[in-house]
């Protein structure tokens, strides 16, 4: 269901985005969003969540589940990496590429049944919301916090770099 | 739209009984966005997460309503007295 919603949307922006010849696009949307599994064109490929191809049909709080599994350092944020669209997000990233870790990113902007559905499953009220080794770590401040007194450097050696 | 400094404030008052508080309205006055510092007995023994959680369950009914609540220094009171010393000196 969730994936199905998901793609739903990306559909609608894509037909109002081309107007014109809007069977064809629709058709190129067809092609795009069922052709490969889980991909999300919004997200730069680099910070891409690892997917697995069932995973398609999983419910919000499994994606969740098996997001921070599958990513050492997992960062639910407002944007995506390369263009963070609020202040705190963008702090979040810098300290994280700071400190050079691979992280993968979901933009909950683009998807809000996961931006409610992290807020209950996180107990946190805003974003970003960070995750290293499946452990919630916190906001913006509370990562701030840890990189200024070295503890974020110890969190984050059991990380594998590339 | 928004919350305004004092029932921020005296959320916390009353809720956290801090020794030190200080609400900043970091939104330029339409209630959105707060600064906020704190030392309180209540986050004796407790990380800095739990010390969060605990502002921002002091503020649940409010942070329907702000958009960004950045916590700055969730302390206790002795590390208060301490932090406020060294910066005395420094």
């Amino acid at each position: 269901m969730q994936s199905a919603s998901r793609t739903l949307t990306a559909l609608f922006r894509g037909s109002t985005r081309h107007n014109s010849g809007a069977r064809a696009s629709l058709q190129q949307f067809y092609s795009r969003n069922f052709s490969t599994s889980g991909e999300e064109f919004d997200s730069h490929s680099d910070f891409k969540p690892v997917h697995k191809p069932d995973q398609d049909v999983l419910s919000v709080k499994e994606q969740i589940d098996a997001d921070i599994k599958a990513n050492p350092v997992m960062l639910y944020m407002k944007g995506v990496p390369g263009a963070p669209q609020c202040g705190f997000s963008a702090m979040a990233t810098q300290i994280l590429q700071i400190h050079g870790v691979p992280f993968a990113a979901r933009n909950i902007l683009e998807d809000q049944e996961l931006r409610q559905a992290m807020k209950t499953y996180s107990n946190w009220p805003t974003f970003p919301q960070l995750y290293i080794n499946g452990e919630f770590i916190g906001g913006c401040d509370i990562l701030k916090k840890l990189h200024e007194s070295g503890e974020l450097k110890e969190m984050l050696k059991s990380v594998p770099r590339n | 739209m928004g919350v305004s400094k004092k029932v921020v404030e005296a959320a916390l008052q009353s809720k956290l009984n801090p020794t030190f508080l200080s609400v900043l309205d970091t939104s330029g006055g339409c209630g959105a966005s707060f600064m906020v510092e704190i030392a309180s007995a209540a986050f004796e023994g407790k990380r800095l997460l739990e010390r969060h959680r605990l502002v921002n369950a002091a503020l649940a009914d409010e942070m329907k309503e702000i958009h960004a609540l950045s916590v700055t220094k969730a302390l206790t009171p002795q590390q208060w007295q301490e932090q406020a010393q060294t910066s005395k000196t420094s």
